[in-house]
């Protein structure tokens, strides 16, 4: 059978498999698997596998995951995040929608230790809706707002899924993290002028917190000094070519633990915990790669990436026009699927073209973190809103799928920006050291 | 005692994790101790790059298992979730049976790599550590992963032959 033909087939295998709630990194490994002994042989097929999973899991240039992954849980078990909400809280919680603009702003801060979207949501969740609550504010907004707030930890550096792209289309990821520097002020900015706008229109809904001195303001700045530190120390070291991305995870992950425990947050147990969580989801992402480098295999040997550029090259459409329709597909594709799931599955198809269109691939790596972005909030799989669920049982997920529209349009609004204005992504990582 | 396997397992794969703990600790410390040794002494630990790659094989493998039970694998929840409790029970069984093949080859395979490479007297780069016994790591983290999905394939069976 024609190669292309066993491609596609394999690509329906696929879909079918997910949609039956196989998880998507054995689908990927078994689809591939089977793909691969049906072109070539069951001997080959046996020798990739085994092959392609110790590769993976030997990495070196992966080992960046767990690192970055455990600062995020000691960030997370070490109270940072509550830190940086006090802070945040005492400079703009008087304000109308403050306590909404509080949430957007610690988010930011705490998407700059962790680079996990429904760790942020989590975190931030926790500790910012019981305080809403209090506040009467409008469980529209106030949920809505955690949700995409969280969506900042994948796209502030440091980031697992700019980790992932950096990996799968060979650029620096010291390059993509500054690339996502600037996208990520700018749509915490964003974000803070939605709460504004829509607490001018219904001041209700977002009451004022209680007033805070002065003094209170500057001691403040104590919470989040170390915060800020850290994230200096470790993106900073990584762009300025001090470390290697895996040294600045591995400090990163050390100074989180340091922290927690001269703030006096670390148990024995919770240690453990974090420890496990951290593992957990490096595992769950060793396993996505590992999956998708098989399906990858499989896909090379069908040739549908080369075929597909010849294929979309035959519409002599605009680059931008390109660029728009496979949004659209990681857009909805996220409808569906995880972030990392989109990125190893999409990326491999499309990057032929993206070579062949020779565009930035750093630039297009913010852009695609912004269109997985949009995944993790729009219904009906948007894994933060169900993370946020989780914390505020009482709110109908209606209302915070409600609650997250205006936020998203203000990510559209970015990626608009972004394609218009691509310097807003390329002029950091042109002053990058490596 | 499908129910004592599924304990024991369980207690094997949590004594999994945490040697995987351990060796992703291993990573975190030696990463650590590096980077100030090469920074500060500008005398970088010999093989580090070695120590990182075969440990986090141990710490990735020997977690597998427990990230199973919590879990943490992704999946599309969205339709078999509509289905009535029969089909979901059915379809359930089918795909547990697709991953303890799948798994089963995986843990056969890397056996069979690790032999070969065990035979050709593979070493690190640096080191020269023998390769061999971390693709064993491979196969042993798989042993209760396919523990897993066989225990789950035989109480979808059974509970489809019970309606």
């Amino acid at each position: 059978m024609n190669p292309v033909i066993v491609g596609f087939i394999g690509v329906g295998i696929l879909l079918l498999l997910l949609f039956l709630r196989m998880p998507i990194a054995f689908s990927m490994a078994f689809v591939g698997f089977l793909g691969l002994a049906y072109l070539n042989s069951l001997r080959a097929a046996y020798y990739t596998l085994a092959v392609d999973i110790l590769e993976i899991f030997s990495s070196y240039p992966l080992s960046v995951v767990p690192m970055f992954v455990l600062m995020g849980t000691f960030a997370f078990a070490g109270g940072m995040g509550s830190r940086l909400y006090k802070a945040a809280y005492i400079w703009v919680g008087q304000l109308g929608g403050g306590l909404v603009m509080a949430t957007v702003l610690a988010s930011a801060g705490f998407s700059a230790i962790c680079g996990s979207s429904p760790a942020a949501a989590a975190t931030m969740g926790k500790i910012a809706l019981p305080e809403m609550k209090k506040y009467h504010y409008d469980d529209t907004i106030s949920t809505g707002a955690v949700a995409a707030a969280g969506t900042l930890g994948i796209l502030i550096p440091p980031s697992t899924v700019l980790i992932i792209y950096g990996i799968l289309v060979e650029e620096s990821i010291g390059k993509l993290f500054a690339a996502g520097i600037l996208p990520g002020v700018l749509l915490t900015l964003l974000f803070v002028v939605t709460v504004s706008i829509l607490c001018r229109r219904n001041p209700s809904i977002a009451p004022s917190g209680p007033r805070t001195s002065w003094k209170e303001k500057v001691g403040s700045l104590t919470l989040v000094i170390e915060t800020l530190f850290l994230f200096l120390f470790v993106v900073g070291g990584l762009l300025v070519g001090w470390f290697s991305p895996t040294q600045a995870g591995g400090i990163g992950a050390g100074g989180a633990l340091v922290i927690g425990l001269v703030r006096r947050e670390f148990s024995w147990k919770k240690f453990i915990l974090s420890c496990e969580d951290g593992l957990r989801m490096s595992c769950m992402i060793f396993l996505l790669v590992a999956g998708g480098t098989i399906f990858g295999h499989f896909m090379a040997v069908t040739t549908i990436p080369f075929k597909l550029v010849d294929w979309v090259m035959g519409f002599q459409l605009p680059p931008a026009m390109i660029v728009a329709l496979i949004a659209l597909m990681f857009v909805f594709g996220g409808f569906f699927m995880d972030s990392m799931a989109m990125l190893m599955l999409l990326v491999p198809i499309f990057l032929p073209i993206l070579d062949h269109l020779q565009l930035n691939l750093v630039w297009f790596g913010v852009l695609v973190v912004l269109f997985v972005e949009t995944g993790t909030i729009t219904p009906p799989v948007g894994v933060n809103v169900f993370v946020v669920k989780g914390i505020a049982l009482d709110v109908p997920l209606e209302t915070i799928f409600k609650g997250i529209f205006p936020f998203f349009a203000a990510i559209i609004m970015l990626i608009i920006l972004l394609i218009i204005f691509p310097g807003i992504t390329t002029f950091l990582p042109s002053l990058v050291a490596f | 005692m499908l129910r004592t396997l599924e304990k024991m397992n369980h207690y094997i794969s949590a004594w999994f994790e945490r040697i995987g703990i351990i060796a992703l600790l291993l990573i975190l410390g030696l990463t650590c101790v590096d980077v100030i040794a090469a920074k500060l002494f500008r005398v970088p630990i010999h093989g580090a790059i070695d120590i990182v790659t075969l440990s986090q094989v141990v710490a990735i493998a020997f977690t597998i298992a427990a990230a199973q039970i919590a879990g943490r694998h992704i999946q599309v929840e969205l339709f078999v979730s509509r289905l009535s409790e029969a089909s979901q029970v059915t379809i359930d069984s089918f795909i547990y049976f697709l991953q303890l093949i799948l798994f089963a080859v995986i843990a056969w395979r890397t056996y069979v790599l690790g032999r070969a490479l065990q035979m050709a007297e593979e070493v690190s780069a640096t080191l020269f550590v023998p390769l061999y016994p971390f693709v064993f790591a491979i196969t042993l983290g798989c042993v209760p992963v396919c523990i897993i999905f066989l225990l789950k394939f035989i109480n979808s069976v059974i509970k489809v032959l019970k309606r």
